[in-house]
C-alpha cells in the first residue's frame, strides 16, 4: 500500500507526533490528579492524605490507559476484518475505514 | 507504535534496506492520508480514555488498583464506544447520499 520510501515518512511522522502526544499525557495526568486530589489551601505543602491519593490517582489513571488502549485494539482489530470481508464482498464502495 | 498502547494494526514493520527507498517517489498524498488517519485513530482513542474515565471511575482514590466493577465498567464503555462510532459514521454516510456531503455536514445549500 505505501512503498518504502512513504514508509520511512509515515515512520518519522508517528515518531514525532509519538513524543508530543507523551508530553500532552504527562501534563494531562497532573492536571487530572491535581484537580480530583487538592483541595486544601490551608499550607503549601501536601498533606500525607493528599501525597496518597496523588499516588493513587496516577496508578489508576494509567491502569485505566492501558486496559482501554488492550480493548481499542482488539476492537480495532475486529473492525478492521469486518471492513476487509465487506469489501472483498462488494469491491464497488469507497474505502473510507471508520465510517 | 511502542507509546500508544494500542498497538497492532495500520501500517506493520520498519522500512527494508535503506538503498533503494532513496530512488522512490513518495505521494506526498498517500502520506497525508495516512497522517490524517493517524491522527483521527490517536484523537478517537483519547476521547474514550477520557470518556469512559469519567463515566466509570469516581474520583475518589480508595487504592490504586482497578477494582472488578471499574475494570468491567471500561470494557463495556469501550465497545460502546465503538458502536456508537459506527452508527454515527453510517448515519452520515446516509445523510451524505441524501443531501450532498458537504450540504450534510455544513449546512450550507448546494
Amino acid at each position: 500500500m505505501y512503498n518504502d520510501a512513504e514508509k520511512q515518512q509515515i515512520q518519522k511522522i508517528i515518531e514525532q507526533k509519538q513524543m508530543r502526544d507523551f508530553l500532552k499525557f504527562y501534563t494531562n495526568l497532573i492536571e487530572r490528579c491535581f484537580n480530583d486530589c487538592i483541595n486544601d489551601f490551608t499550607s503549601k505543602a501536601l498533606t500525607s492524605k493528599e501525597e496518597t491519593c496523588i499516588g493513587r490517582c496516577t496508578d489508576k489513571f494509567l491502569k485505566h490507559n492501558e486496559r482501554v488502549g488492550q480493548r481499542f485494539g482488539e476492537l480495532n482489530q475486529q473492525l478492521m476484518q469486518q471492513q476487509q470481508q465487506a469489501q472483498q464482498s462488494q469491491p464497488q464502495q469507497s474505502s473510507g475505514r471508520w465510517f | 507504535m511502542s507509546f500508544y498502547p494500542f498497538g497492532g494494526g495500520s501500517s506493520g514493520g520498519g522500512s527494508s534496506g535503506g538503498g533503494s527507498s532513496q530512488q522512490q517517489a513518495v505521494n506526498a498524498q498517500n502520506v497525508a492520508m495516512a497522517e490524517n488517519e493517524l491522527e483521527m485513530i490517536t484523537d478517537t482513542f483519547y476521547r474514550i480514555v477520557d470518556s469512559c474515565y469519567k463515566k466509570c471511575i469516581p474520583p475518589k482514590y480508595i487504592e490504586g488498583e482497578l477494582n472488578k466493577g471499574e475494570s468491567v465498567c471500561i470494557d463495556r464503555c469501550v465497545a460502546k464506544y465503538f458502536e456508537v462510532n459506527t452508527k454515527v459514521g453510517e448515519a452520515l454516510q446516509k445523510r451524505g447520499q441524501q443531501a450532498g456531503v458537504g450540504g450534510a455536514v455544513t449546512g450550507f445549500g448546494a
